[in-house]
């Protein structure tokens, strides 16, 4: 599965919002994530990745599609 | 020389309940009457290892039916039961909470809130470091969320408490309660307890002090008074009551089923785990000069009644102190035998079940009892229900600590 797939599942799962449309655009807010939920999402992806997210490299990140070029590069780096 | 007050008489308008008996007031009545036992195997983890084998487990509860997904994700079953269960309470006490002054309306629940999910988090600590722990973990653990949380559901602002005191809890919830509204801090308020104590650390805790009975018959565990009680049994649930002010109730035109008349309250200073019958007898002592009741208005006493060796002899004894000779000849029976010990929740619903006794004139049973134990010689209404008016119902409760509350609860003309 897709890193993108991947969020969209984890997403989805933990806002219970299945009628929000996930898309790479899309921000947390407009996918109705509140704060306990990010911090879930986080969580949920580095389970599953066995990565580690820094609170300080998500200020940069403005929408899912940048999120998900952030995990690729954290998967990335683990195997350096 | 204090201020007289004039105290409103504060009455029981709805009730909710989740139990090892059935998932609503009327099947947990009717488990009551009808002498059934809500014990089984342990089945929420596997407990072959544990010298216990026994529970009193919620069967078929599904908190999606209660509340909204993302509250279920955010909740551990303890919290889910209170919200079950308040839901219900008000939904039966008819309360329309868009018709209420929210900062009136308060909730205060009996609970030790769920520490198995904290001993479950201590192992991934150990072995998977800080940073992969459940966020939500002391949100769904701490005994605050449970009254928070459900407060939260159903937007309730007034006083929020979640309270412990043992085994007393239950009962000091409601007496708690009583006295917020006698002095006007809310208008109503949703009370009671809950608990999910059918969990690894606190089955292994409670057996290893010797508290729980080993019995392998589930249905034959909890016998509380009986000669050969060996220990509790641990139940899990939720009791709820909605209480308020006579004249609110009356304002909105409420279905009123009891009155709540008084509560007594002691500590044992004694031990950190023997009880003190001396000092129950105070809080038994409290209760019924709170209420204005003489020893001899009382019908029928709903027993802490534990099934423990030291409990229910004690308890006896206390009862023979407050009562003299008429201690045999007042009705007294324990819950705890068919729907074991909810802990912080017993005394609440027990409270339900003494509503229910007191509108339905019916005394459920003490079941298990067969062989009489010296210590323990009062009429324990053993092993049927009895059709038997109710007007004034004292109700104990009893914390492993020394925490004694007594309750009155009276039925409304």
């Amino acid at each position: 599965m897709s890193v993108e797939e991947t969020l969209k599942k984890i997403v989805t799962r933990v806002t219970r919002k299945p009628e929000v449309a996930f898309s790479p655009g899309a921000t947390f807010e407009e996918l109705e994530a509140d704060s306990l939920d990010i911090v879930q999402i986080l969580v949920a992806l580095e389970d599953t990745y066995d990565i580690e997210i820094q609170d300080e490299e998500l200020q940069e990140i403005k929408n899912m599609g940048d999120f998900i070029a952030y995990i690729e590069r954290k998967i990335g780096e683990k195997g350096k | 020389m204090g201020r007289t007050l004039t105290l409103p008489s504060i009455v029981v308008t709805g009730m909710g309940a989740i139990t090892p008996l059935g998932l609503s007031v009327a099947e947990y009545w009717q488990g009551l009457v009808n002498g059934r036992s809500g014990s089984g195997p342990i089945t929420l983890f596997d407990a072959s290892a544990y010298p216990v084998s026994v529970a009193a487990e919620v069967k078929n509860f599904d908190p999606e039916k209660y509340m909204p997904l993302k509250r279920v994700d955010r909740t551990s079953r303890c919290i889910q039961f209170a919200i079950a269960a308040v839901k219900m309470a008000i939904e039966s006490a008819r309360l329309d909470m868009s018709q209420e002054k929210p900062e009136k309306v308060g909730v205060i629940i009996a609970t030790s809130g769920m520490m198995s999910i904290i001993a479950d988090e201590g192992e991934v600590l150990r072995k998977r470091g800080p940073m992969r722990i459940d966020p939500l973990s002391i949100a769904k653990t701490a005994p605050s969320m449970v009254t928070a949380q459900a407060a939260l559901e159903i937007g309730a602002k007034g006083p929020n408490t979640s309270l412990n005191s043992a085994c007393a809890s239950g009962n000091d919830a409601l007496g708690t309660a009583l006295n917020h509204l006698r002095l006007g801090h809310a208008d109503v308020i949703i009370a009671g307890g809950a608990e999910a104590n059918v969990n690894p650390i606190s089955i292994a805790s409670t057996a290893r002090i010797g508290a729980l009975s080993r019995e392998t018959d589930p249905a034959k565990a909890s016998r509380p008074f009986d000669l050969n009680r060996d220990g509790f049994v641990f139940g899990e649930g939720a009791g709820i009551l909605v209480l308020e002010t006579l004249e609110h109730a009356r304002e909105r035109k409420a279905p009123i089923l009891a009155e709540l008349a008084s509560a007594g309250w002691s500590f044992d200073a004694y031990s950190e785990t023997a009880p003190d019958a001396e000092t129950q007898a105070i809080a038994m002592h409290m209760v019924l000069q709170d209420a204005g009741v003489a020893p001899e208005e009382i019908d029928y006493i709903n027993a802490h009644g534990t099934s423990t060796r030291l409990n229910d002899a004690a308890e006896t004894r206390s009862i023979k102190m407050v009562f003299g000779d008429r201690a045999y000849k007042i009705p007294i029976s324990s819950n705890k035998s068919m729907i074991g010990h909810l802990a912080c929740a017993a005394g609440a619903a027990e409270a339900v079940a003494a509503v229910m006794t007191v509108r339905e004139g019916i005394i459920p049973p003490t079941i298990n009892y067969e062989t009489p134990d010296p210590e323990c010689d009062l009429d324990y209404v053993p092993n049927k229900a009895r059709r038997q008016p109710v007007n004034v119902c004292l109700s104990n409760s009893f914390g492993m600590g020394g925490q004694n509350c007594s309750l009155i609860i009276r039925r409304f003309p």
